[in-house]
């Protein structure tokens, strides 16, 4: 069956089920609230949700974490562009030109291009994704042994250390938090206990889903408690009149451009969005004849930050999907939605549910255009909901991240691991380090543990067989290229 | 001293200690696994030594860069909590030595009546009323030493909440967190918290308990536990 067969058929499974049409809507109104709501995003939601899909299908899971996924990354935009304070790091560079738009009385028009551009962005990414996956799975298949996969986190952690904390070290500081956390229990080999301290609780390892809970929802309800507390707290201000279509079709090549620069920055595991985010907007600079404008309230620059951050979200699943490696947080959190489930994301999962797969990307497809809906007709309902004040809002998530980290496995010491947690990363984040780095770290530090141990032992011990196989060989230069020169110019530049 | 502050040095001074107590544990696994000459210890040695050299190359750059970001990406993740600490003074030594001690009480509550139980010899209904007794006390300790310090508060009240779960049950601590948490947030009308924990328990008990059955902690204390029966009985 080709993809455009595949693709109806997976619509027709996802529109015929009353409960996979709940949990779409559900998460396409979830995504966009959470990311719209300042001092949360759609990392908290997804944190939040992630043991309850324990209770879903695979199939619904999945699905529920990718349309929180595609909506999300435009929810984060609103907050971007009223407030200044960027939903997601990927949010950023719209909050540039989006917040001096909102400061010369022009918030609507931000808001209607980024609800336009996400849905195109993250529409064509879709579409690119549902037919460039599959022929990769089966690439991947007979490509990609243990050496690779392991050469490939190597390049994935080494590039998502560079991003996301305030410094170079800190990034590898909270990629190498996450990856010590993923060695607490049982080794992959032997099956020796490593540091267990002689607590049964800890044999088993740390549990991702309170430590995931605890670094996002919770660490983030702290830091806007502080907030609160120094005043630095900003509530949200309204306003919403859209642009008109001839002026969003003169930006038409920036589109263009901005969706290529997103779907190839999204397609690299440990980058997804955020880098596509910058790189769209720098481009977009670059390539202007009024560069001055920029920074000053000029539409482009939300057209080709929002556009290029949503073309990385279809991008973000190909190495989820084809080699089961995450990209970011939130496609991390779906490799444990996976988990919960006794299945493992990477090439078999095509072969094994097809079903689960292209009920996926069409609810991808549809989330993504669906912004363009609900984001014009309910953007300004969701807007009055920012009403509600922090004070109100933070007890019941501290309450729902309680019930979550509970349910997983009905023990109260998990609790207590997710606010510990939640502490560590208020710390932490303050500092300047990454959640997101450590999450990553986490989920990679397993796999990565059992590929090398599995692809050394293929290698007979031997380092240089690594670059006898060229996928792993070029990965493995290309991760440390990235390292070194991020220390040459974390160095160099500064002192330059 | 380039531009590095105390807090730098500090800072460096956590992470070296904690690959050094990490490489000191890691002796307690290195094993030799027959088809694997690393051993369990090979890996997580390997990372420690990783951190090792990041905490030391963020020193070199802090000595050269201070505080400053590495290009936009860094800054760009900036959430402002940094800037925030500081200019409440929430990066003092009498800052975090209040908090260090505000997130201490709740494992004081954990652990002290089961070392009162061993050294008595106490049987379970013994033990309960040490934890009745030991649950108001640390609770006394936790708010003389909040109130100047709010959100040190804030960071320890759920750890407190969780310690207290297993015995006294999600029902019956649920209203009492939520009234701490917005007390804690500043808000101060009383109409607006009995609203708040309505809608919330409302919301919470409908969902978990009414539609999904989802079994959460019910206690282990009478009459903690007794209420809490009671109530799913009532709910389900």
């Amino acid at each position: 069956m080709d993809a455009y067969t595949n693709f109806l058929n997976g619509t027709v499974a996802l529109f015929s089920d009353p409960m996979g049409i709940l949990i779409f809507f559900g998460g396409v109104v979830g995504g966009m609230l959470f990311g719209a709501i300042p001092g949360v995003s759609m990392l908290t939601l997804a944190a939040i949700l992630l043991p309850f899909t324990a209770h879903l299908s695979a199939e619904h899971g999945i699905m529920l974490f990718s349309v929180i996924y595609c909506t999300g990354v435009y929810g984060g935009a609103i907050t971007a562009i009223l407030f200044n304070i960027p939903g997601a790091p990927e949010n950023a560079p719209t909050a540039f030109d989006g917040y001096p738009m909102t400061k010369n009385g022009q918030a609507g028009k931000a808001v209607g291009a980024a609800v336009m551009c996400s849905a195109i962005g993250g529409t064509v990414s879709a579409v690119i994704m549902m037919i460039a996956t599959a022929p990769i799975a089966n690439w991947a298949i007979s490509a990609f042994g243990p050496p690779e996969i392991f050469a490939l986190v190597f390049f994935g952690l080494a590039v998502a250390a560079t991003v996301g904390a305030k410094t170079l070290w800190k990034g590898w500081l909270s990629v190498l938090i996450g990856l010590m956390i993923a060695v607490v229990g049982m080794d992959p080999v032997g099956g020796i206990p490593r540091y267990d301290f002689g607590m049964p609780y800890l044999l088993a390892g740390i549990h991702f889903i309170p430590t995931i809970l605890g670094f996002f929802a919770v660490s983030e309800i702290f830091v806007q408690a502080e907030k609160k507390a120094t005043g630095s707290y900003k509530a949200p201000k309204l306003s919403v009149n859209f642009p008109s279509l001839a002026e969003l079709l003169a930006h038409k090549f920036a589109v263009i451009r901005s969706i290529f620069i997103g779907f190839f920055c999204g397609i690299l595991p440990g980058i997804g969005a955020t880098l596509a985010a910058f790189m769209g907007y720098n481009e977009a600079v670059r390539w202007s004849k009024d560069k001055k404008a920029f920074g000053k309230g000029k539409l482009e620059g939300v057209i080709s930050s929002e556009t290029a951050n949503n073309a990385a979200t279809g991008a973000a699943m190909i190495p989820l999907l084809a080699l089961g490696l995450p990209g970011g947080a939130l496609t991390a959190m779906m490799v444990g939605v996976f988990q919960m489930h006794d299945m493992e994301p990477g090439p078999l999962v095509f072969l094994n549910s097809p079903d689960l797969v292209w009920v996926v990307f069409a609810a991808m497809f549809f989330a993504n255009l669906s912004i363009l809906l609900v984001g014009f007709l309910e953007t300004k309902t969701i807007i009055n909901l920012l009403k509600i004040p922090f004070q109100f809002l933070a007890p019941l998530i501290l309450l729902l991240a309680t019930v979550g980290a509970y349910a997983v496995r009905g023990l109260v010491i998990d609790v207590v691991v997710m606010f510990i947690a939640g502490v560590a990363g208020f710390f932490l984040r303050r500092s300047g380090y990454s959640v997101a780095g450590i999450v990553l770290g986490l989920i990679l530090g397993k796999i990565g543990e059992q590929t090398f141990a599995q692809a050394m032992q293929m290698l007979h011990f031997e380092w240089t067989g690594f670059f006898g196989r060229p996928i792993a060989g070029v990965l493995i230069v290309a991760g440390f290229l990235t390292l070194a020169s991020s220390v040459y110019s974390a160095f160099f530049k500064k002192q330059a | 001293m380039g531009k590095l502050r105390p807090g730098h040095i500090i800072e460096t001074a956590f992470w070296l200690l904690l690959a050094a107590f990490l490489y000191v544990e890691s002796s307690a696994f290195n094993k030799s696994i027959e088809i694997y000459k690393f051993g369990a210890a090979g890996w997580p040695r390997a990372l420690i030594i990783l951190m090792a050299l990041a905490a030391l190359g963020q020193l070199l750059y802090q000595y050269y860069a201070g505080d400053e970001s590495t290009g936009s990406l860094g800054a760009a993740t900036d959430d402002g909590s940094e800037d925030a600490a500081r200019e409440a003074g929430h990066a003092s030594l009498r800052w975090y030595l209040s908090t260090l001690w505000l997130l201490v009480i709740p494992f004081i509550y954990m652990r002290l009546p089961d070392v009162l139980a061993m050294a008595m010899t106490l049987d379970k209904t013994g033990v309960h009323v040490v934890k009745l007794i030991t649950a108001p006390v640390t609770l006394v300790l936790y708010l003389a030493t909040m109130r100047g310090n709010h959100v040190g508060g804030m960071l320890a009240l759920p750890i407190f909440f969780a310690a207290i779960l297993e015995d006294m049950g999600f029902y019956a601590m649920a209203p009492l967190f939520i009234i701490g948490v917005t007390l804690l947030m500043g808000e101060r009308r009383p109409q607006w918290i009995a609203l708040t924990i309505a809608l919330i328990m409302g919301v919470l008990l409908m969902m978990f308990v009414s539609i999904l059955y989802v079994g959460l902690p019910t206690g282990n204390i009478s009459p903690f536990y007794d209420f809490s029966n009671w109530l799913v009985t009532v709910l389900q």
